[in-house]
């Protein structure tokens, strides 16, 4: 906090000068807030800039000399290759990983979102009995660790479930199905959703909601119609995060999709790559940008959500 | 009102039904033993291999096996193979998996995730003469074979830079005190003897119990070192603390070590060999399993860059390897499981994989002879590996046999401890472990 | 219940709902009812289709996303609206005590099953040996209290819970206010501090590997960043995962690398939230920047700032993967609570003692929850 201490100073002597008419309230920043911004992406990507130059280097160099050396001689022959890309593409069922990341992750982020969405805005705007305690209960399942999960709902998805001989969970054998994989990963991410969204939901002003309650409009409606537009910054928030959550995710798809070449996801194929001794763990330096790429597409293509104007609608509404 | 009175219950009937329904799953049909299954088409093997190897078994199982049986026969590589195994067999959906550590059979049989080979109909009758009963025997619990011996890797081998080895005039050693009058001799010569790592990530100082292994075997003989492993004789025994005086004989010796041994905790295992490839040799001698010229530098040839003896015997003779026990599924109680397995032992299929340029693994069908393998250091292995599973000098890795609390916890631990605070502390080090042992 | 899984929930409702049907309706327009039951019908056999579909896997993958993207959004939400138009057809006295239990009936249904559940079965097991066999007592509590090992994890784990949340949610913050101001490139900044949230894990252990990596003299020159510059500057190379309690913090480093992305991206998008004239109003009254900030900024995102602290808590508190890969955690005393608990459940095959650990971190966990009630009580006061 203490950094951001000289920033007001300059900024609103900056602006006091010469107004600009253009800034939608919001003051522009001086040459200290660009000097902040950069000392931490800076910081931020130096890790990223290492493993991205050693995913172009051949595996000896690598393994003989520091990535950051390549700048001191940046066009000698032989400092760069794509070796390690095309080993990686190379590797037995790329695409087909690939095509099954996607056939769990979409669905995964977008079953959770629908069911959060709803609960969040019952939390949020409806009364009943028992509304803090569950919600409590719903935000303290974020706790629960995985693997302590995962064995139990694999024997619900073989055998069923029973309880005193009758059989209360049907015997589905979801087991290296896409459906199993949904589920979980659509049960796994909603505390998380359903705690974000009814923040964001929560903090509407009642004004909306009230005088569309006085104009007729049932919960449904208000839901439909009012809440989920007014929403959909923090709805493409949390999509990011559970496509993210699932695409990188290895455990829930290796117990219950497999790790077979047909039915492996890229996080797995990748795992495998390196192998259980990390014979080839420079592969995973190309490994892991290929698999960066979709989730980055992801967040830029659901950024342009990030925006004012929030208010502004619901002030309209 | 009548309805909100009834939705909270119903919710929380619904919680419980939900809670108590898997608790009685271990009754249901994933129970062991009994009347098997349907063939389901697919037999799938859980394993830890490397990558390529996996590839090359899947290509030599379609070829021997699936072009000719009514399933199709798969090995699943998994880099993260215990945490994998561990939920499908208690979760029940676990086929056959190639456990590196037969001491994690027990418990699986006690909460009966597995079944045994006599369950699913295999005839275990020929596989004492088949693989050497020492071998055989550690998959057997209560008189049935829960494990079925699918391959086996020699331990007790020293590398060293044979050219550069060779040109100092240096011989190779065959008993414990030429192996010291050796490394003092590189000492006088101005080079250091030894090059160790014991860093793993989360599995440190496993190389190191593997030293004290394959000293213990030699000094206290296999007798007892099977007293060891099955608990007979404490952690702490005076035959232990022999075994670990030697061991710190090596790693403590003045100019012995490469980094002194307070360095080898935090030098990875696969980076310790490097500097025996340097010239001149920054080291001379490497103890490690055969996997690990995987990690020598590309450049290097085997015969002419560098080369192995065995572990020289001491007081006593022997052989330390570790090796994967192929356990059964509850899943797995079908008829063409059996055939698989059968199979996948078979001295065909066994030599062909032997065949495999990437392999570090040697087969325990005793019948697989050295000129199925394609490099000579697994033949080699394999003629040393054959001939104590023959005469019954072979031992196990003994910490792949201990409680796993003990196994892959406090001797790894207690090795690494041992490194850091030198000579002494090892009495104080023992006793810990032994403390360790569960009930 | 019915054998539709995606639906386990309506049932659940359904069967409520419907049995007021036999009463006499009011008001309530009849072929709205047609219709809902109609789809409540029709979702049945298609989810049956689709169920058998999913289930081949012989189909192809592409089709499969794309049922399953029609199934769980528009099926997800059909499913919600026939439910509600069912409610609909309640008595009006009954109506709106049920509603509630429609909308967040089916995410119930879901985290019993898939939560709710192994955590029930999770603390029977704590109460049990080893292999999950006899009960035996407290005596799994009584190793997790008295354990050295166990004791120095929950010593570094209330490190990690209060130093990476701290850390995390303020450079996020400060962050996400500093970039809201600037002309251009806010998008590009922003994208860079949340890109390590884009590595999978693995990545993420090879990226710090080319940070941390250690080798003594002999060994080769060292490719890990920190001993680089470290020797650059003429020193011995460090071992920093083992040098304790350092090592600790390095770790750390690790998961505010990943983690600030989150913080800075849902805070960022409260900050866009904040209705401008109340800034400038501020402004206005003379305010400082700094004023702006404490007394306007932070107060409007107040909620957020909760939410995000409470998820970074609660992450810190199951991390156990960065822990379990960067080297033998009991020997470099890094251990904690999640990453016991993974050791004792899959590497030393102790369910009990693993279970017995598990809860802790529930119990853990319930300070932040009472805090959170209280700023969800406090939220519906204001708002």
């Amino acid at each position: 906090m203490t950094l951001a201490a000289p920033a007001p100073g300059v900024d609103l002597d900056a602006d006091a000068a010469r107004p600009k008419p253009d800034t939608v309230g919001v003051r522009e920043g001086g040459w200290f807030v660009r000097v902040v911004i950069l000392a931490v992406v800076v910081f931020w990507l130096i890790p990223v800039v290492g493993v991205l130059v050693t995913s172009f280097r051949p595996e000896a160099n690598v393994d003989s000399s520091g990535w950051w050396t390549v700048f001191a001689h940046p066009f000698r022959a032989g400092e760069w290759t794509l070796d390690n890309y095309s080993q990686a593409l190379d590797a037995q069922g790329f695409e087909n990983a690939l095509l099954n990341s996607m056939a769990v992750a979409i669905p995964a982020t977008t079953i959770p979102i629908t069911i959060a969405a709803f609960a969040a805005y019952a939390f949020s705007w409806m009364h009943f009995p028992g509304r803090d305690a569950l919600f409590v209960l719903v935000v303290g399942l974020l706790v629960v660790p995985l693997q302590m999960a995962l064995i139990p709902i694999l024997r619900l998805y073989v055998g069923g479930g029973q309880l005193w001989g009758v059989h209360v969970f049907p015997d589905l054998n979801l087991n290296g199905t896409f459906l199993g994989v949904w589920l979980a990963h659509a049960a796994f991410g909603l505390p998380l959703a359903v705690y974000l969204l009814r923040t964001f939901i929560g903090s509407l002003p009642s004004s909306i909601i009230e005088s569309a309650k006085i104009d007729g409009a049932d919960d449904f409606t208000i839901f439909w119609r009012l809440v989920i537009p007014l929403s959909v910054p923090a709805l493409a928030a949390f999509a990011i995060f559970q496509f993210l959550w699932v695409w990188n995710d290895l455990l829930v798809a290796y117990v219950f999709l497999g790790g077979t070449q047909e039915n492996r996801v890229i996080t797995i194929a990748l795992a495998n790559l390196v192998g259980s001794r990390g014979e080839n763990w420079h592969l995973l330096t190309s490994a892991a940008f290929l698999s960066m790429i979709l989730p980055l597409i992801v967040f830029f293509s659901l950024q342009r959500y990030f925006v004012r104007g929030l208010t502004a609608g619901s002030v309209k509404g | 009102m009548r309805f909100r009175t009834v939705m909270v219950p119903l919710v929380v009937a619904v919680l419980a039904l939900g809670a108590c329904g898997g608790d009685d799953d271990d009754d249901d049909d994933a129970g062991g033993g009994g009347d098997s299954q349907e063939n389901t088409g697919t037999v799938n093997l859980l394993s830890a291999v490397e990558p390529e190897e996996g590839e090359a078994v899947q290509a030599i199982f379609d070829e021997l096996i699936n072009s000719e049986a009514d399933y199709t026969a798969e090995i699943e590589a998994s880099a993260d193979f215990e945490e994998q195994f561990q939920i499908r067999a208690e979760g029940g959906t676990l086929d056959l998996a190639a456990v590196p550590q037969p001491g994690a059979i027990q418990a699986l049989v006690d909460d009966g995730s597995i079944v045994s080979l006599e369950d699913i109909g295999f005839d275990v009758s020929g596989l004492n003469d088949l693989m050497g009963e020492s071998f055989v025997e550690l998959g057997v619990i209560d008189g049935e074979h829960y494990g079925l011996p699918t391959n086996i890797n020699l331990k007790s081998m020293i590398w060293y830079p044979k050219d550069d080895f060779d040109a100092a005039g240096y011989t190779v050693p065959e008993t414990w005190d030429e192996l010291i009058a050796l490394s003092d001799q590189i000492v006088a010569d101005g080079g250091t003897p030894w090059c160790v790592g014991f860093e793993s990530g989360g599995a440190s100082g496993w190389p190191a119990t593997d030293w004290m292994e394959d000293i213990m075997l030699r000094t206290a003989g296999p007798d007892v070192y099977d007293e060891w492993w099955e608990h007979e004789i404490p952690f702490n025994d005076d035959a232990v603390a022999a075994a670990g005086e030697r061991f710190g004989e090596v790693m403590f010796g003045e100019g012995y070590v490469l980094g002194g041994a307070e360095a080898t905790p935090d030098i990875a295992f696969g980076d310790a060999p490097g500097p025996m490839f340097e010239d001149p040799p920054g080291c001379w001698l490497h103890r490690q399993a055969t996997f690990i010229n995987a990690f020598f530098p590309e450049t290097a040839v085997a015969g002419v860059d560098y080369d192995w003896f065995p572990f020289p015997s001491i007081d006593e003779e022997g052989v330390l390897y570790g090796g994967e026990f192929t356990v059964v599924g509850t899943a797995a109680n079908r008829p063409e499981v059996v055939d698989f397995l059968n199979a996948y032992i078979s001295q065909e299929v066994q030599c062909q994989m032997g065949g495999v340029e990437a392999s570090s693994r040697v087969s325990p069908n005793i019948d697989v002879g050295p000129d199925c393998y394609a490099n000579d250091i697994l033949a080699d292995a394999s003629g040393i590996l054959t001939a104590a599973l023959e005469d019954g000098t072979g031992r196990f890795d003994a910490s792949d046999l201990m409680p796993a609390e003990v196994g892959s916890g406090s001797f790894w631990t207690g090795m690494l401890e041992y490194m850091g605070s030198g000579p002494d502390s090892l009495p104080g080090i023992l006793d810990e472990i032994e403390g360790t042992w569960p009930g | 219940m019915t054998e539709v899984v995606e639906t386990p929930s309506a049932s659940e409702d359904e069967g409520l709902a419907e049995r007021p049907a036999d009463e006499p309706v009011p008001r309530a327009p009849w072929w709205k009812i047609l219709v809902a039951f109609a789809i409540l019908v029709a979702a049945y056999f298609t989810l049956q289709i689709a169920f058998d579909f999913l289930r081949d896997e012989d189909a192809n993958r592409f089709l499969i996303a794309a049922v399953a993207i029609v199934i769980g959004v528009a099926g997800v939400f059909a499913l919600f609206w026939a439910m509600n138009q069912i409610v609909d057809w309640l008595p009006s006295r009954l109506r709106e005590n049920v509603r509630p239990y429609v909308f967040i009936g089916p995410a119930l249904v879901l985290l019993s099953v898939f939560l709710v559940y192994p955590v029930i079965n999770t603390i029977v097991l704590s109460f049990k040996d080893a292999r999950s066999k006899d009960f035996v007592g407290f005596e799994n509590y009584e190793f997790v209290f008295t354990d050295e090992s166990m004791l120095r994890s929950i010593r570094n784990t209330a490190l990690w819970i209060i130093v990476v949340p701290a850390v995390a949610v303020t450079v996020g913050l400060v962050f996400a206010t500093l970039a809201d101001r600037l002309r251009r490139g806010e998008a590009v900044a922003k994208s860079m501090i949340f890109m390590p949230m884009a590595i999978s894990f693995v990545g993420a252990a090879v990226t710090f590997r080319l940070i941390y990596s250690y080798r003594p003299e002999g060994f080769g020159t060292n490719i890990g960043l920190l001993n680089g510059i470290w020797g650059g500057l003429g020193n011995e190379p460090v071992p920093w995962l083992s040098e304790t309690p350092w090592n600790n913090f390095f770790l750390m480093v690790i998961m505010i690398w990943i983690q600030t992305g989150f913080a800075m991206v849902v805070l960022s998008a409260a900050i866009k939230a904040i209705p401008v004239e109340l800034i400038e109003a501020a402004r206005i009254d003379g305010a400082s920047e700094l004023q702006v900030f404490f007394k306007v900024i932070v107060p409007s995102i107040a909620p957020t700032i909760v939410v995000v602290t409470t998820y970074m808590v609660i992450n810190a508190l199951k991390v156990f993967d960065i822990v379990f890969v960067m080297g033998n955690a009991q020997s470099n005393e890094t251990e904690v609570i999640a990453e016991r608990m993974i050791n004792w459940f899959f590497i030393a095959n102790h369910d009990g003692r693993a279970a017995a650990i598990a809860v802790v971190l529930f119990l853990a966990v319930i300070p932040v929850m009472i805090w959170n009630v209280r700023q969800f009580r406090e939220q519906e006061q204001t708002r």
